[in-house]
């Protein structure tokens, strides 16, 4: 341990977040939108870990736990919104929820 | 009660001051909070006992005073508050001035209370009749015992409360609530000169409090420049001036003296026991009586003397003039106070402080009588005030017209009643005070006043002759009937002491009786104002006037005059309303139309306020509403900036268009271009 340089780590998260933007711009379906953003998510966190640990100070992990939380949290309501979804209008399909606007 | 056990009243008096202020003003609120629940009689004890109970302390307070060697007592009920160094307390003082207008109040007070409790039997407003008397009483008592200025004014600003209250009792009528409202707005534009006048003094003696004021008032040199401070550059007799006039314009307010006299005969649209104890035997007396305080100030100030009785002169017979063609009972009756406060003012303004005083109680005592008087002829008479349709009302209302007699007689100064010592004693204070300033305050004050006094005697002869002798002139169904022992009882005690209180003015030998028992109150004016005189003489080279005289001899001429003068115009009110003149009045109307409708519509002097003041106020009035609260700012700021904002909603809402993913594409834009322009 100790030997994979900090720019590896980096290059990893920015890749996941890429990967995760990506999904969040041009699929349809909001579940794989919010699989996105759980991606970007922890492409943060890792940023988080590899900084905690370059620097070696704490504060990232206790940083990445709270993600990590909130992450979970917003996992519980996205799903239950999506549920809603699907049974008021029977599709997941983004472009197809936008009553809401002017 | 600590007092009642105490073995010197004047002790126990320092810890009970409060009480007689306090005890009508928990009657007001009782009263006023409960008193429909209560019932008539309960209301009618609370009220009354509430003002016998301050009238036992205030003859308690002025036995003390007059008979106990104290001279004065204070209380300092609290400390009240402190601004720029002048500490200012609430705080009550009596003494001899103050114990006697207390018991004046208080127990002229008391007798109206009684009165009240017949005369407004049949209103469903009795309640609320009688917690407004009461907070009446209490605010009176304040601004009389007030150690200070600012407390005085508490009590100033809660008399007229209490008067706009009652005057506007029957508020139901449009008419009487826009008296109440006149007299309200009428008086807050004295009571904005009273305040600058009390500013003025703190300006320039850094205190309010009476005693303090005496003290720093005493052995100045009013020609010295003052220094430093906000008057710096002025002399001190020309801030004192200053100050002085100020005050009297709140006089002229609270005791509607020219210009501010209009408010007082629209107050009779009031309960007539309430023109009886407001608007004729104590609150419009508070100017003459808060003059009486400051006369050690006044002492300083010839100019401001000289147009104190100069107003009060004009004030005097003008308004009797305007009651010559009245023939509402108590418009006669109201600008007879007018006229007689105009006697009261001549008094504090040449100097015979005492006399102001004496008119000011036996006027309380005998214009509460006729008032009452009047209002029992109402309400014999179903309400009518019209003197035109009453007539031979000796007959039927026997106690009512001798008591209304016998106070008449004491009006139009007819030996020996006290109203014929109290006004003369003011007519020869006129004419053998010398305003070496203005030499010709003396002869003007003393003929105008002798004019006045021959048309008091006129005008309330006319009315008497009218309402209560000759045949019935309408109402010809009606049986009137004297009041019950509780309106009768007041009318004869208050003319009862309409006679007795003669006693004190006596002329006698030592000066009279009222005249040495003010004396110690009067001392630092009298001083003040000899020192001015000398001032005066040596300015002028003249010398110095002895002082004048107050013996039966000196006085004998004056009196005779004014005798004459009384009987005079008692003899052309007989011959031209009883004796054979009876048709020259329709005659003169007839002849002189102008003349006439001039007198009977008070020279227009409502009509000419209405035009140069009440108009053109409603017409700024009217402009601040409509064109710059209504336009400028309801329609052009705020509505214009809520127009405008949607406006430019109306082009930015399409960038809300429900489309999850471009706003995530801003999102992004927007945070690389924030990122690029703060690190980049």
């Amino acid at each position: 341990m100790g030997s994979v340089p900090l720019a590896h780590y980096l290059a990893l998260a920015s890749g996941l977040f890429a990967v995760g933007f990506a999904a969040l711009l041009v699929r349809r379906n909001a579940l794989v939108i919010f699989m996105g953003v759980e991606l970007m998510l922890n492409a943060a966190n890792m940023t988080f870990l590899a900084f905690s640990r370059h620097h070696q100070v704490m504060g990232g992990q206790a940083a990445a736990f709270f993600v990590i939380a909130v992450a979970a949290a917003e996992a519980a309501v996205g799903l239950a919104i999506m549920i809603a979804l699907v049974r008021n209008r029977n599709t997941l399909n983004v472009d197809e929820v936008d009553t809401l606007k002017y | 009660m600590e007092w009642l056990s105490a073995m010197n009243p004047a002790e126990g008096l320092q810890n009970a001051l409060h009480w007689i202020v306090l005890f009508p003003l928990l009657g007001a609120a009782i009263n006023g909070l409960l008193g429909k629940r209560l019932g008539r009689a309960n209301v009618h004890l609370i009220a009354c006992g509430a003002v016998f109970a301050s009238f036992v302390i205030s003859a308690i307070a002025l036995y003390t005073v007059s008979l106990g060697g104290v001279a004065r007592i204070t209380e300092v009920w609290w400390r009240w508050f402190e601004i720029g160094g002048v500490p200012v307390e609430m705080a009550l003082a009596v003494d001899r001035l103050s114990a006697v207008l207390m018991c004046v109040v208080t127990g002229v007070g008391f007798l109206i209370h009684i009165f009240s409790t017949e005369y407004m039997s049949h209103d469903e407003g009795y309640w609320r009749y009688f917690a407004y008397l009461n907070l009446f009483v209490a605010a009176m008592s304040l601004l009389v015992l007030g150690a200070n200025l600012l407390v005085m004014f508490v009590g100033w600003e809660g008399v007229g409360l209490a008067s706009y209250l009652l005057i506007g009792f029957w508020y139901t009528d449009d008419q009487k609530a826009y008296a109440g409202r006149k007299a309200f707005v009428v008086n807050r534009v004295g009571d904005f000169g009273f305040l600058l006048g009390i500013f003025t003094l703190v300006g320039l003696f850094g205190t309010v409090d009476f005693e303090q004021l005496r003290v720093a008032a005493s052995g100045i040199s009013p020609e010295a420049v003052l220094g430093g401070g906000i008057f710096s550059g002025w002399t001190m007799g020309g801030v004192i001036t200053l100050a002085c006039l100020l005050l009297f314009v709140g006089a002229t307010g609270k005791s509607a003296q020219i210009p501010l006299f209009v408010w007082l005969p629209d107050a009779m649209a009031g309960p007539t026991p309430v023109s009886a104890l407001i608007h004729a035997a104590t609150m419009v007396t508070a100017g003459v009586y808060m003059i009486a305080r400051l006369s050690f100030l006044y002492a300083w100030s010839p100019a401001a003397m000289a147009t104190v009785a100069t107003i009060g002169a004009a004030t005097a017979i003008f308004a009797a003039l305007m009651a010559y063609a009245q023939y509402d009972i108590k418009k006669v009756l109201a600008y007879s106070t007018v006229s007689q406060l105009g006697f009261m003012f001549i008094g504090v303004g040449v100097g015979a402080w005492w006399a102001a005083i004496y008119h000011l109680v036996t006027h309380a005592f005998f214009k509460a009588c006729l008032f009452l008087g009047a209002g029992a002829v109402m309400h014999g008479m179903r309400d009518e005030t019209d003197i035109r349709l009453f007539g031979g009302l000796r007959k039927e209302m026997w106690h009512t017209w001798a008591t209304f007699g016998i106070s008449t007689i004491a009006i139009t100064g007819v030996l020996p009643l006290s109203g014929f010592f109290s006004k003369d004693a003011i007519l020869h204070g006129a004419h053998a005070n010398p305003n070496l300033f203005f030499p010709w305050v003396p002869t003007v004050t003393y003929v105008l006043g002798l004019l006045a006094a021959l048309s008091t005697s006129f005008y309330m002869w006319r009315m008497f002759n009218l309402t209560f002798h000759g045949e019935r002139r309408g109402m010809l169904d009606h049986h009137a009937h004297d009041g019950g022992n509780a309106m009768v009882g007041p009318l004869w005690v208050l003319s009862g002491l309409a006679v007795g209180s003669l006693v004190w003015g006596l002329p006698l030998s030592g000066g009279a009786r009222f005249e040495n028992f003010l004396k110690p109150i009067f001392r630092s004016a009298e001083e003040n104002l000899a020192r001015m005189t000398a001032l005066g003489a040596q300015e002028m080279g003249v010398p110095v006037p002895p002082a004048p005289a107050h013996d039966f001899a000196a006085m004998l001429p004056g009196y005779l005059i004014a005798l004459v003068v009384a009987l005079v115009g008692f003899a052309i009110a007989w011959y031209l309303y009883l004796g054979p003149g009876k048709a020259i009045p329709a005659k003169i109307a007839q002849c002189a139309p102008a003349l006439y409708r001039a007198f009977a519509n008070k020279f227009y002097v409502d009509e000419f306020y209405d035009l140069v003041v009440v108009r053109p106020l409603n017409a700024t009035a009217r402009f601040l509403w409509r064109v710059v609260d209504s336009f400028a700012i309801d329609k052009l700021v705020v509505n214009g900036s809520a127009v405008i904002t949607g406006w430019i909603a109306q082009i930015f809402r399409y960038f809300q268009d429900g489309n999850v993913q471009r706003y995530a594409v801003v999102m992004a834009v927007s945070a690389v271009v924030i990122l690029w322009v703060f690190l980049g």
